[in-house]
């Protein structure tokens, strides 16, 4: 399938410099990075409220901007349905005043139908002559994504369209947003800053940082092959570690970390083999570190891989997880701060365990579970 | 009351309304330019537009009439081609007034329509307005109490202006000489009962003007 939407951007502004080429399928594209990355500076570019120094914008074979034919479709000409952060809803209009401001090119009872269709489909039914400030968030969120539905756009922006709620109204929203976007089936772009947010809301997933794309991928492959290791920092993973490659073929890496032999696996597409004795940066999540249990006899170096034992220094109730923090029985300073690994474990098995009163134990990491990370 | 007292008095409503009108007219489009549009020139504008609150009116006055008198850059040659000067007129006093409140509206507009969320405007156009019908459906409507009350405050601006209409339109009873100006006449003639008069019509109609930007301005938010 072709490429739906296309940009390259370059723009020079005091201070800051953005300059980012990624392309989308269809469904939903999400720009995930810290802020300032400039992720809400490519949506402004995208819907033609700034211009960009030079670059390209293609949307479904439309050009809306391109500076080598000298094409610069106004905002106006683009017919692209923006949310904005806060939702930019005008205070002096009602929910079908705001619904309906970008129909009034058409036909009174056309505009009627539409406001009316676009009302029903997002729940907003009987709110129709409050005024915004009449309205909750989620409310709110609703009329600002039914008033950039309602003009049938060619391309959607959304930027932190979820911020401005409190926790538990986030992830209920988040996921029917998610529906609604599938339902309506257009090109969406999506900025946030939260990984969780990115992950649920994205089919790929364009990683930012200070004004350069890091990382466009679809977003399983950036879960577990992030292209760099400052992907896995602007992701927020834990245990990004560094260590020394002994042996690296297509397929595994052996390398040496605080005085330990770990095996990774390595992946034969990207065709990353270090040289020996280079350093590597490799990460482990803490949920697939595995506790080797006691009761079951001594641990099998065949059956357990990457075995090593520690003590656990420090530890932190989650409610339905515990995360502990493990220094290694190595010699030299620990990893982190204090310890080596975070390590996350359910409550209940934090429980059966005892965990509390038990400190010292063996580790077993899957080589599936050591992630490479190139440099 | 005498003729000239009632004169003054309708001659210093009349002018200040026009002066009003004028100040709405080029005052809000001004200040929505100043607040919004990036362009050359645009600090040497906002300079101009604020000098009158900050010079002694009298030089205000003297620059109106180096500008409009009947050897002026603009009077020269007006009154050269037509036989006709708005110097010492009460047009004179009208534009005297209109230059001296200007300023007000337009600090006061300008702020109102900064205040005005850009992503509003933003979101306008992308809806498909124009940048002219995004200023009068949004950012208009919005900066509306700012507006108001900074027309509050031109009106009575243009109704106490005494130097530069002295300057410009002179002090000519019962056609240039507005309350401020016959208060001065009164106090020199010693007319100790019109001069109390027309100050306390002055003092009552200010006071309620400061009640009226106080209750707009509160309400501009």
């Amino acid at each position: 399938m072709s490429d739906r939407l296309e940009v390259a951007l370059a723009l020079r502004v005091p201070g800051f410099h953005l300059d980012v080429a990624w392309s989308a399928g269809g469904g939903v594209a999400v720009l995930f990075g810290p802020s300032g990355a400039g992720k809400t500076l490519t949506l402004q570019c995208l819907a033609g409220l700034i211009t960009p120094t030079a670059g390209r914008i293609v949307v479904d074979g439309r050009v809306f901007f391109d500076n080598a034919t000298g094409v610069n479709l106004p905002a106006q000409a683009r017919r692209v349905g923006y949310v904005f952060q806060g939702y930019a809803l005008f205070p002096h209009l009602t929910v079908a005043d705001n619904v309906g401001f970008g129909l009034r090119a058409r036909p009174r009872a056309e505009r009627i139908r539409r406001v009316a269709s676009v009302v029903e489909q997002l729940g907003l039914g009987g709110l129709e002559r409050r005024y915004p400030r009449e309205l909750s968030g989620g409310q709110r969120q609703r009329v600002a994504l039914g008033r950039a539905l309602a003009i049938e756009p060619a391309l959607l922006l959304l930027d932190e369209p979820l911020s401005a709620l409190d926790a538990p109204l986030r992830r209920a929203l988040r996921d029917e947003l998610r529906a609604l976007l599938g339902e309506v089936g257009t090109a969406a772009v999506v900025v946030t800053h939260d990984f969780t947010e990115a992950y649920r809301l994205g089919d790929r997933i364009v990683v930012y940082d200070a004004g350069r794309v890091v990382q466009s991928a679809p977003r399983s492959e950036l879960l577990w092959q992030p292209a760099s290791e400052a992907v896995a920092r602007i992701m927020g993973i834990p245990n990004v570690l560094h260590g020394t490659v002994i042996k690296a073929t297509p397929d595994r890496i052996q390398l040496r970390w605080r005085g330990q032999i770990l095996e990774a696996v390595n992946s034969p597409s990207r065709s990353y083999l270090p040289p020996p004795e280079a350093p590597i940066a490799f990460f482990i999540r803490p949920e697939y570190v595995r506790l080797v249990r006691k009761d079951r006899g001594p641990a099998d170096p065949h059956h357990h891989m990457n075995l090593m034992s520690g003590l656990v220094v420090a530890d932190e109730d989650f409610g339905t997880t515990w995360l502990l923090r493990i220094r290694l029985d190595a010699p030299g300073p620990p990893a982190q701060n204090d310890w080596d690994l975070e390590v996350e474990v359910p409550h209940l098995v934090y429980e059966i365990l005892e965990i509390e009163r038990d400190r010292r134990w063996e580790f077993s990491i899957h080589r599936g579970s050591i992630h490479v990370l190139p440099a | 009351m005498s003729p000239d007292t009632a004169s003054a008095l309708l001659l210093s409503v009349r002018v200040a309304v026009l002066a009003t009108l004028l100040n709405a007219l080029v005052g809000v489009p001004l200040a929505y330019v100043l607040a919004r549009r990036q362009f050359r020139g645009r600090g040497l504008v906002d300079l101009l537009t604020t000098l009158p609150l900050v010079l002694p009116p009298t030089v205000t006055g003297y620059y109106l009439i180096v500008l409009l008198g009947r050897r002026g850059w603009l009077g020269g040659p007006i009154y050269q081609t037509t036989g006709w000067s708005v110097a010492f007129t009460w047009y004179a006093a009208v534009v005297a007034a209109t230059v001296m409140a200007l300023p007000l509206l337009v600090r006061t507009a300008k702020a109102a329509f900064e205040s005005v969320d850009r992503d509003l405007e933003r979101a306008a156009y992308t809806l498909g307005r124009s940048e002219l019908r995004t200023a009068l459906e949004v950012s208009l409507p919005l900066a509306r109490n700012g507006i108001l009350a900074g027309l509050v405050l031109a009106f009575a601006r243009a109704l106490g202006e005494f130097g530069a209409t002295l300057m410009l339109a002179g002090n000519i009873p019962g056609k240039t000489a507005t309350v401020p100006l016959a208060i001065y006449t009164a106090v020199q003639t010693g007319e100790d009962t019109t001069a109390l008069l027309l100050v306390g019509v002055l003092t009552v109609l200010s006071c309620l003007v400061i009640v009226a930007a106080n209750r707009l301005g509160a309400r501009a938010t």
